[in-house]
């Protein structure tokens, strides 16, 4: 899935478009490039995000099977792991067939993840459920995929939000201090860990862009017998 | 194209580049570990038992992001032992650190950050044995402690093994996120490089 999507999208913060053969980015081009390169990270990142609900989805289902309670709570639970569902495999179907979801429809999936874990846990009496670890997968998807700036918003929106319905239950500040740091590194590391990727890619590419400029100076060819320098 | 990066290159820079992830992680353990014995000690003996805890998390990780900074970054052996520590001191964390103890602890949260961080830097191979062993570790600490301290099975309540599962099926997430998440980078990296006869058919 992402391989085939991945070869339709070439990658093309760099371009060899000078006469020498050196690697320049249009001047014009280089605000877009970082919005691009944040939305080439959606594409890329999306079966992360999908994957992810496909476990809430499943092991919440087993969850409320398996040990059911109470009527009231029950309906609530697979109301809201239907309508997961729903969303998930309109968004599966849509990579599946190679078509990109809007940037926008992808934010705001991961803030309906979010919101839907928080119902869950206001619903099972707020500091006391357990399913407060569902954020943690939750952040892992989107901490991976999204720009700096959103991950920070939606990591401190559901710190403050968690934080304050914890602390209204009556729960131990101390725990909750906890809960809430853990909360932030799993965001902070994934968010460090796109980061450093996003530099090892930019480096390959650059690294590439110099082996055909070397390349091309020493006249050399692909094994079809092409030069270098026009595409295969 | 001809690769321009043998796998055991590649393998090698994901462990030079990624373990800042593995530090940032376990300095995020260390600042919870710190605030919550500070906070709790009810006494001297419990503060000195508490801070032996901490003092090898914060000594490694001094030791590995000092190694980083003067860019020598350790190895991968020592850096899968040191995680492998992290996960043995986060068990005794939950085990002997203050009541409750065992499944009620509530500091098994601490497991996460490292269990993510480590599926960011290792091969998918490593990473999952390195998370079935964090669940397999977590899952006969409680029954152990269970067992031996509290005359009970928790095996005889339904509740309690929910919320195992749960805890376990989370735990388990955040690694396969992880490695998965690992995989469709190294494979972005493959064609950004032109690599891509190293490229797997499908993610």
């Amino acid at each position: 899935m992402t391989q085939s999507y991945a070869e339709e999208q070439p990658h093309r913060q760099v371009k060899d478009n000078s006469s020498d053969g050196q690697v320049v980015l249009p001047r014009k081009k280089q605000g877009k490039s970082k919005m691009r390169t944040s939305s080439e990270d959606l594409i890329f990142g999306q079966p992360v995000i999908v994957t992810m609900r496909w476990i809430l989805v499943a092991s919440g289902l087993i969850l409320v099977l398996l040990n059911p309670d109470d009527l009231a709570l029950m309906r609530v639970q697979i109301i809201v792991l239907l309508i997961l569902a729903m969303a998930n495999f309109y968004l599966h179907s849509q990579l599946l067939m190679k078509r990109p979801v809007l940037d926008p429809i992808v934010y705001a999936a991961s803030a309906a993840d979010l919101f839907l874990v928080m119902v869950l846990i206001i619903v099972d009496n707020g500091f006391d459920s357990r399913l407060y670890v569902y954020f943690f997968p939750a952040i892992v998807s989107f901490a991976v995929v999204f720009p700096s700036v959103w991950t920070l918003t939606y990591v401190a929106s559901t710190m403050a939000l968690y934080g304050f319905v914890s602390l209204v239950s009556g729960g131990d500040p101390l725990i909750i201090l906890a809960r809430l740091l853990m909360i932030a590194a799993i965001g902070f590391c994934g968010n460090q860990y796109l980061r450093i990727e996003r530099a090892r890619r930019e480096a390959a590419i650059e690294a590439q862009a110099e082996m055909k400029k070397y390349m091309r100076k020493q006249k050399a060819t692909t094994p079809t017998g092409r030069p270098v320098s026009q595409p295969q | 194209m001809t690769q321009i990066r043998s796998a055991a290159q590649e393998a090698a820079e994901d462990i030079f580049f990624g373990q800042a992830v593995i530090i940032y992680a376990r300095w995020f353990v260390i600042v919870t570990g710190v605030v919550v014995v500070l906070w709790t000690s009810k006494d001297v003996a419990e503060l000195t038992l508490a801070v032996l805890m901490i003092v090898p998390l914060i000594a490694i990780n001094f030791f590995v992001h000092g190694r980083y900074l003067v860019e020598r970054p350790i190895n991968r052996f020592l850096l899968l032992a040191l995680s492998v520590v992290d996960l043995l001191i986060i068990t005794l964390i939950i085990l002997v650190w203050q009541e409750p103890n065992g499944f009620e602890s509530p500091y098994y949260i601490l497991y996460y950050p490292i269990v993510l961080a480590v599926a960011f830097v290792f091969s998918i191979r490593i990473s999952v044995g390195y998370t079935a062993f964090c669940l397999l570790l977590y899952s006969a600490s409680v029954i152990f402690y269970d067992l031996a301290f509290q005359n009970t099975t928790m095996l005889s309540d339904p509740h309690q093994i929910e919320w195992l599962f749960v805890r376990l099926i989370t735990l388990a997430a955040v690694g396969g996120l992880g490695a998965f998440y690992w995989r469709i980078q190294r494979q972005r990296r493959r064609l950004a490089s032109g690599q891509r006869e190293m490229a797997p058919t499908t993610p």
